[in-house]
């Protein structure tokens, strides 16, 4: 996992290490282009959490002029959009905005201090008036009585909207008085309502979501543009950032869903067993019927009726059970029909399916090999130095393997019944699967024809057939990626493009792999060494904020002045060096955590 | 925990003023936890003349969390030869039938007794919103789906359905006690049995048979 993690800029997709390799080894402009932009999602992790956050409360504050709690519970409402909130406060005005989010900003705070005791509606006690708390709407009540009710709004997980008792008061209660009343006597509240407000910026934000491990990498993923995207969290799972299920294109998320429930509990192999026996009416036996009249027995002797399943005498003729009648059997029949050839429909896309992923298991010892080889191709004395193509060549591979055996499931739902029957006729389908299947094929054909020439024993050959290898896997990997592209342009354009419903959209095709999230991270001032601060000091500065105290500490020497904002948030300098492994993406986990 | 100073004086407040509002909130059993909230069918509405009861079930963090409120169910028995040691069937029937409320299990759907509960409100405000709700129901936001249907697209059947129910059920539960001592022991109870345990129960026939069981 440390090590990992250090590695982890190594293999960034715009580190200018490997787009020199790229530019070297495949002279693709599409390289070039797909990775211009840069990474658009990002790691938050524990500790960057509040930086994140800040920097959208910030933001808030700034353009509405309002205090911390008020942005937050602004931002709140607005799950963590500063855009779309921004849009609503140009639209409507400020006074909407407070008004729909629940923020009072109106000072009530007069003439408590004439009467000397008050009586509180809530627990309907008289109170001395210092014992009671106004919010901003101006609803006061005991402070026992609030603070009954933030343990149970906390407890039922209300932390970020807790609204004012009075009833039909839409106020959100102040963020520095539940503070303030629950840390006298319930520390541990408050101390669970500050994780609350932190976490919501994970759990309300529509861009930002945990990372799906298990055990938990305390990790949460934010991507910056489209959602619909499959990222690599620092610590190595890769998945689908809108169903959090492992990362499944060409699949669409609904497709992934019913395909992983199918294989889970092999639905057809059961149902062809619900249709192939049937229970005994006396034992309960499975009772497998293979031909003849509709009248089985069981080894324990009762015979029974096999449309029905009901008890019945011997005496039969062929079309009939004496003293029993039911008409079922021209139904059963048909639905025995169906099953069995669902079931040959299933079993010959999963088959397709699992050979891919077996074969991409396999595959991935693979790289223990090619790196034994490449070491003793590099002792050689020859005038052949680089031998990043084979690396390249082995992510190509594990790339397009992924992408084709997500391709069989997608195939078995494009071209099924049970989500597109009524969407294109059967010579529509029969055009777009031959379509399809065409491209596919190609595909297999050529990463079958990578995955052979890969396993060549090249460290025994001579510098010229070495060349001769080295362009052959330069091209297959640059067709490969070719057709892979194309498969999921055909299947955006011409297969799911022309459904009516647009509920199926699948992630982008990465030529680069699935992009793995950089890395947001606090730190103080400027200072580039700053990485290294001390915990205590980070943690005190994260305490500081979330109470909305400025951060002033009593720092090291040299280390620089903190900021007026405590923390600030910035992209941590990226660590240099090279070393580690030499793969960039695409391993699955077990084998990233093998190493 | 309960905060039972603020229920008893709820129960106090609630009494005084008993006769103008029709509404009543009396103790079920001691620890206060179980209430029995009446309420009189809205004037001008299909449930006019009925009296309906509500069972109340104070949470622990009462008032912080709402009370649990769910129109009382009458339970018939079905016995085979009068024996109730062999109980064949037991029915349950609601005495309301109205889109917000559950025809199966009188559950209520009303957002003051869930969301939009505030510690301010008491047990006779919470059930002058269920009164208010059988006045004017919402159908748009249902508890039970057949009741709302018909509400939208029968309207004429919706309110005869509705008033047979309270003719037939809200209105029984005040028959005389002589009734219900009939009732029970025609179920196999003693007599004197019956009738001390309806004494005890307040003439509550289900809690008396309940006790008898
Ligand atoms: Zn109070
Ligand atoms: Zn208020
Ligand atoms: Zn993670
Ligand atoms: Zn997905
Ligand atoms: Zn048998
Ligand atoms: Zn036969
Ligand atoms: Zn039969």
């Amino acid at each position: 996992m440390e090590d990992y993690a250090t590695s982890d800029d190594d293999f960034h997709y715009s580190s200018d290490q490997e787009d020199s390799v790229d530019a070297y080894e495949n002279d693709d402009q599409d390289y070039a282009l797909l990775s211009s932009k840069g990474p658009t999602t990002q790691v938050i992790t524990k500790e960057s959490l509040l930086a994140a956050q800040r920097e959208d409360l910030r933001r808030v504050m700034d353009m509405l002029s309002v205090k911390e709690q008020h942005a937050r519970t602004l931002l709140i409402f607005h799950r963590w959009d500063v855009e779309k909130l921004f849009a609503v406060y140009v639209d409507k005005g400020i006074s909407f905005l407070f008004a729909e989010a629940g923020v009072s900003v109106d000072e009530h705070r007069e003439s408590d201090s004439v009467a000397s005791a008050v009586m509180c509606l809530i627990c309907m006690e008289d109170v001395p008036s210092n014992e009671l708390t106004r919010m901003d709407c101006g609803h006061g009540f005991c402070n026992s009585c609030w603070i009954e009710h933030f343990i149970v709004k906390i407890n039922e997980g209300q932390s970020k909207r807790i609204r004012c008792m009075a009833h039909k008061c839409n106020s959100i209660c102040d963020e520095a008085v539940v503070r303030t009343l629950l840390s006298r006597q319930h520390p541990d509240m408050a101390e669970k309502y500050e994780r609350f407000l932190l976490e919501s910026y994970i759990e309300d934000n529509k861009r930002v979501k945990w990372c799906p491990s298990t055990p938990h990498c305390g990790n949460a993923i934010r991507v910056d543009e489209d959602e619909l995207c499959e990222v690599e969290c620092s610590c190595g799972v890769q998945f689908c950032f809108k169903c959090l299920s492992e990362a499944h294109s060409p699949c669409s998320c609904l497709m992934w869903e019913l395909w992983a429930k199918k294989c889970r509990d092999e639905s057809e192999t059961v149902n062809w067993i619900t249709v192939h026996t049937k229970p005994c009416p006396k034992c309960h036996k499975p009772v497998e019927k293979n031909g003849g009249c509709n009248l089985v027995s069981c080894i324990c002797g009762q015979a029974f009726c096999w449309l029905c399943g009901g008890a019945t005498g011997r005496e039969h003729t062929w079309s009939s059970i004496a003293g029993h009648s039911c008409g079922r059997y021209k139904e059963q029949e048909k639905t025995a029909e169906r099953a069995k050839r669902d079931l040959y429909r299933y079993m010959h896309y999963h088959n397709r399916y699992k050979a891919h992923t077996d074969s991409f298991k396999i595959e991935s010892k693979l790289k223990e090999t090619i790196q034994g080889k490449v070491a003793i191709s590099e002792e050689k004395d020859s005038t052949l130095r680089d031998y990043s193509w084979v690396n390249n060549g082995l992510s190509r591979l594990f790339r397009s393997r992924r992408v084709l055996s997500y391709s069989y499931a997608f195939a078995f739902y494009m071209f099924g019944d049970e989500l597109f029957k009524d969407e294109m006729t059967e010579a529509q389908r029969e055009i777009k699967q031959n379509l399809f299947e065409d491209q596919q094929q190609q595909l297999e054909a050529n990463v079958e024809k990578l995955s052979k020439i890969l396993e060549e024993p090249f460290e025994t050959f001579s510098d010229d057939k070495v060349m001769e290898i080295r362009m052959q896997i330069i091209n297959l990997s640059t067709v490969i990626d070719k057709l892979c592209q194309k498969m999921y342009e055909c299947i955006e354009n011409d297969l799911l493009g022309s459904l009516h419903h647009g509920i199926h959209s699948i992630a982008p095709y990465k030529s680069k792999g699935i992009e793995r999230a950089s890395e947001l991270s606090v730190c103080w001032g400027n200072n580039v060494n700053d990485t290294e601060m001390l915990l205590s000091e980070k943690d005190y500065c994260i305490y500081a904020a979330s109470v909305g105290v400025t951060a002033e500490l009593d720092r090291p020497s040299g280390s620089g002045s903190s900021d007026d904002s405590g923390c600030s948030s910035r992209k941590r300098a990226r660590k240099e060096g090279l070393g580690g492994g030499f793969f960039d993406l695409n391993l699955p986990a077990e084998f990233v955590d093998r190493n | 925990m309960l905060d039972f100073a603020r229920v008893q004086k709820e129960l106090v407040e609630c009494s005084k003023d008993a006769e103008g509002s029709g509404i009543k909130v009396s103790p079920k059993s001691d620890n206060l936890v179980l209430l029995i909230g009446t309420i009189p069918g809205p004037v001008g509405t299909p449930y006019e003349g009925g009296i309906f009861q509500i069972d109340i079930t104070l949470p622990d963090g009462y008032p912080f969390e709402p009370p649990k409120m769910q129109f009382k169910t009458k339970v018939c028995l079905f016995s085979s030869d009068h024996c109730l040691s062999e109980l064949v069937a037991v029915m349950v029937w609601i005495f309301v039938w109205h889109p917000n409320i559950s025809s199966q299990s009188g559950a209520i759907c009303l957002d003051i007794l869930k969301d939009q509960w505030s510690p301010a409100l008491t047990l006779k405000t919470a059930l002058l919103s269920v009164q208010a709700l059988l006045s004017a129901p919402q159908p748009d936001d249902p508890q039970d789906a057949v009741v709302a249907q018909q509400y939208l697209k029968d309207y004429q059947t919706f309110v005869n359905t509705a008033r047979y129910w309270t003719e037939s059920f809200a209105k029984e539960s005040t028959r005389g006690i002589e009734d219900k001592v009939q009732k029970l022991v025609e179920m196999g109870f003693p007599e004197a049995q019956v009738r001390s345990v309806l004494e005890a129960v307040g003439g509550d026939e289900n809690l008396a048979l309940e006790r008898l069981l």
